[in-house]
């Protein structure tokens, strides 16, 4: 099964930075959609089929809170797996995010980090890319 | 606390430059490196129970090869350069300010800001960064530093340390 991913950050160097570390771990990706703020991100989730999304929390227009929070209303999104990407240190608004059911990502990380993350929350492998 | 917040900065910008750059320190250029000229700056300004800023310096070309290796493009533009760094700078920032304790306000980190060289007078000709570190590289130097809004006047100073 090949992941449909949906990368949520307002910085295009950020979301570049996601994207090449994505493609570095291996695993069977398929497209990936961008989005530079929640409100762009639940369109595109409206738009196309996306099995996991990584969001992060600061952004203008809809941030990441308000965008998961959003999605948990949504029957159709409510088991999507989210993975919050930020250097947010504030243990309250990461226990915030833990409660919507996403899981969190630190900032910086590295790809076998992220892979083990992207594993857990969707169970797939890379075993599972050909 | 300024041990705490060194080593924070330290480990920050270390962990950042190798997992997001992919770039590794190289500490025996630090003799070569010394008189490199500066080449670019950005800065993060953070607010919360302290207020204050974190400024990246690069030295040689270490401003290009940051873009160039974060984005895979050979020549990045201006744009992406500027943009690059600041991301850096961001979480770097991002990182440190949790040295500074858990406090009622949290922190809000601001999006970075490219600086030149007169901004750079402006904002830290009066001010004493905390924490200062020195990253060198095959591509040039980074030289990091964490400063608290009214550190350098001795009432506050006494309090930070």
């Amino acid at each position: 099964m090949a992941l449909n991913i949906l990368v949520v950050d307002d910085s295009s160097v950020m979301r570049s930075i996601i994207i090449k570390t994505l493609k570095m771990t291996e695993l069977p990706l398929g497209d990936i959609w961008e989005a530079q703020n929640g409100e762009e991100g639940l369109h595109l989730l409206q738009e196309k089929w996306i099995d996991l999304a990584l969001v992060d929390i600061h952004m203008p227009v809809m941030d990441g809170e308000e965008m998961i929070r959003q999605l948990r209303k949504n029957n159709q999104y409510e088991n999507l797996p989210v993975i919050v990407v930020s250097s947010e240190s504030d243990p309250n608004k990461i226990e915030m995010m833990l409660k919507q059911g996403a899981t969190f990502v630190h900032k910086p990380f590295k790809p076998e980090i992220l892979k083990e993350v992207i594993i857990d929350v969707t169970g797939v492998s890379d075993e599972d890319k050909d | 606390m300024k041990t705490k917040i060194k080593k924070a900065l330290e480990a920050a910008s270390v962990n950042t430059f190798e997992d997001v750059c992919f770039m590794y320190q190289v500490p025996e250029l630090k003799n070569s490196h010394k008189n490199l000229k500066l080449e670019a700056a950005s800065a993060v300004r953070y607010r919360g129970d302290y207020t204050g800023m974190l400024l990246i310096e690069t030295r040689g070309n270490l401003f290009s090869a940051i873009a160039s290796n974060i984005l895979s493009t050979e020549s990045p533009g201006l744009r992406q350069k500027k943009d690059a760094l600041g991301e850096i700078a961001n979480i770097i920032c991002g990182n440190v300010v949790t040295s500074l304790g858990r406090g009622k306000l949290g922190y809000k980190i601001e999006s970075p800001k490219a600086l030149n060289k007169d901004d750079l007078l402006k904002k830290t000709g009066h001010e004493k960064p905390v924490a200062e570190i020195t990253l060198n590289f095959n591509e040039g130097r980074a030289d990091i530093k964490f400063f608290i809004d009214g550190y350098s006047v001795p009432a506050r100073e006494k309090k930070i340390d």
